[in-house]
C-alpha cells in the first residue's frame, strides 16, 4: 500500500466508483466552470501526493501540452461567429481559440485523474477489484497502468550503461539525439521481449487456470461507506443536472452563456466538492500529523 | 548545448522549415479579407445569378442544432438572389467565395479552389447541422450537377442556387425532378 497517500487507504470499490464518476463527468462535458472544478482538483491532488521535484517536471510536461492543444484547435477549426483574423483566407476565430482552452483543460484534467488513479490503484487493488468477474482484463490493467513508470525507470537505466559506455559526453545537441534515440531503439527491443516474458511466466505459474483464490487485505469498513455515500449522492446531484441540461455548454456559433440559476449552482457545488474529495483528505491528514506532532 | 558545425546546420534546418510554412501562410486581418473583391462586382459583360437557401431546415427544424436555431432566417433566405460580375474561367465555387466576402456571409470550404472544394458550411449551418443526412449542394438553372462546385464552369446568365439540403439532396430535387 502506498503510505505516502491518505486516499489510497479507501477500500478498491469506493475509490473505483469515484474516478470512474470524475472521468465519466469530466470526460462528457463542455462547461468551462465543470472543467475548472476538475482540473483545479486533480491538479491538486497531484501537487499534495508529489514532491517539489515532481511538482516541476509535471509543470514542465503540462503546460507544453496544454498551450499546444489549444492553439491546435483554431489552426484546424473554422466555426465560430467572431473571426479574429484570416489564415490562408480560413478565419481563426475567437470561439474556435476560447473552445481549445477548453478542450486542453479538460484533457490535462484528465490526464490527472488518470494519473491519480494509477497511483491510487496499485496492482493488488485492481485485481481485488475485477480478479473474480474478469482475470484477464485486471491483469492487462494492472499491467499497462505500470509501463510508463517502468519504461521510464528502464530507460534511465540503459542511459546510464551508456554513458558509462562513453556516449553522451561531447554535449553536442545532435549526439545527444542520436544517442537517446540509440536508448529509445533499445528500451523497445527490450519491452517487446518483456512482455512476451512476463506472458510465458503468468501462464507458466497458472494464472486463470481456475481453482485458484486469492487473498485481499482489504475490508470495507465505515469510513469507506461513507466515502462511497458522499461519492454516490454528490454523483447523482451532478447526474440530475447533466440530465436537466444545466450542464449544456455550446462555443459555435456563438458562446452560450454560462447557466447561474439556482439549480446550476447546487450543479457546480455538488460537482466542485466531489472533485476536491481526494485533496480534502490529504491536507485533513496531513494538518492531523502536524496537530500530532505539535503535542510531543 | 549546441557546440558542434552539425548542430548549426540542424538548427537552421529547423529555422528553414519553420519559415517556409510560415512566409507560405497568409495572413489578412478583418477588414482586408472582406475588403479584397469588393471592386470586382461591378462593370462586367457577363453576369450570373446567386442565391443562398435554407428553406429545408425550416421543415426539419426539430433536428436543427439547439444553438443554431436563433439564427435561422425566418423565409429561410440567407441571400436573395443577387447579380455577380463572371469573369473567364470562373466556377461556382469562385462565385460563392466572393459572395460570401462581399455579404460577409460566415463560410468555411476545405479541398480548396483547384478541383474538389467541398462547402462544409455556410452562414454557421454546418454538414450534419440538421439531421445526418444534412450538408450545402447548388443548383444551375434548376438542375444538379454532378461534379464539384469548383469544376462548374459558369456561362453569362446561368442561375446559381446554394440550398441546404436535409435529406441528401432528395427533398431539393423533387420539384426539379418533375421536369426531366
Amino acid at each position: 500500500m502506498n503510505d505516502r497517500i491518505t486516499f489510497a487507504n479507501f477500500h478498491p470499490v469506493s475509490l473505483f466508483f469515484y474516478f470512474a464518476a470524475m472521468l465519466v463527468f469530466t470526460m462528457f462535458t463542455q462547461n468551462p466552470v465543470l472543467i475548472l472544478f476538475s482540473l483545479v482538483g486533480a491538479s491538486l491532488f497531484s501537487a499534495a501526493t508529489s514532491t517539489r521535484e515532481q511538482i516541476f517536471a509535471d509543470i514542465k510536461f503540462y503546460v507544453p501540452v496544454f498551450i499546444v492543444i489549444s492553439l491546435t484547435n483554431p489552426i484546424f477549426s473554422h466555426s465560430g461567429a467572431t473571426p479574429l483574423f484570416f489564415m490562408n483566407d480560413n478565419p481563426v476565430t475567437l470561439e474556435a481559440v476560447l473552445c481549445g482552452v477548453d478542450i486542453a483543460a479538460m484533457i490535462s484534467a484528465v490526464m490527472l485523474i488518470c494519473k491519480a488513479f494509477s497511483k491510487v490503484m496499485e496492482s493488488e487493488k485492481l485485481l481485488c477489484l475485477f480478479g473474480k468477474a474478469a482475470p484477464k482484463l485486471s491483469v492487462v490493467l494492472s499491467m499497462s497502468l505500470r509501463f510508463i513508470p517502468l519504461f521510464k525507470r528502464k530507460f534511465k537505466e540503459i542511459k546510464d550503461a551508456q554513458k558509462a559506455l562513453g556516449y553522451f559526453k561531447s554535449g553536442s545537441f545532435s549526439e545527444s539525439l542520436m544517442s537517446n534515440a540509440r536508448v529509445f531503439s533499445a528500451l523497445v527491443t527490450w519491452a517487446l521481449e518483456n512482455g512476451a516474458d512476463t506472458a510465458d511466466s503468468i501462464s507458466a505459474r497458472g494464472y486463470d487456470v481456475g481453482g485458484r483464490k486469492s487473498f485481499a487485505l482489504f475490508r470495507f469498513k465505515k469510513r469507506d461507506a461513507i466515502l462511497m455515500t458522499i461519492t454516490l449522492v454528490l454523483s447523482s446531484v451532478t447526474l440530475v443536472g447533466f440530465l436537466l441540461g444545466k450542464a449544456d455548454f455550446e462555443f459555435y456559433p456563438y458562446i452560450t452563456q454560462i447557466n447561474t440559476d439556482a439549480l446550476s449552482v447546487i450543479l457546480y457545488a455538488a460537482f466542485g466538492s466531489l472533485s476536491l474529495i481526494p485533496f480534502i483528505f490529504e491536507v485533513k491528514e496531513a494538518l492531523h500529523w502536524k496537530y500530532l506532532r505539535s503535542k510531543i | 548545448m549546441f557546440k558542434k558545425r552539425k548542430d548549426i546546420i540542424i538548427i537552421l534546418a529547423f529555422v528553414m522549415i519553420a519559415a517556409i510554412f510560415i512566409l507560405n501562410t497568409d495572413f489578412k486581418s478583418v477588414d482586408e479579407y472582406y475588403l479584397e473583391h469588393a471592386q470586382d462586382v461591378e462593370n462586367a459583360d457577363a453576369t450570373v445569378f446567386i442565391s443562398i437557401k435554407c428553406e429545408t431546415i425550416l421543415e426539419n427544424i426539430e433536428d436543427l442544432d439547439r444553438n443554431l436555431i436563433l439564427l435561422v432566417p425566418k423565409d429561410g433566405i440567407i441571400l436573395p438572389q443577387t447579380e455577380y460580375a463572371l469573369r473567364d474561367g470562373d466556377s461556382v465555387f469562385d462565385i460563392l467565395v466572393r459572395t460570401a466576402k462581399t455579404h460577409k456571409i460566415q463560410m468555411e470550404y476545405s479541398g480548396g479552389a483547384s478541383s474538389s472544394a467541398y462547402i462544409e458550411g455556410i452562414a454557421h449551418f454546418y454538414e450534419f447541422s440538421c439531421g445526418e443526412l444534412s450538408g450545402w449542394t447548388y443548383l444551375v438553372n434548376g438542375e444538379h450537377p454532378s461534379v464539384s462546385s469548383a469544376s462548374y464552369e459558369l456561362s453569362d446568365g446561368d442561375v446559381i442556387e446554394w440550398v441546404y439540403t436535409c435529406e441528401v439532396s432528395r427533398d431539393i430535387l423533387q420539384g426539379g425532378a418533375a421536369n426531366e
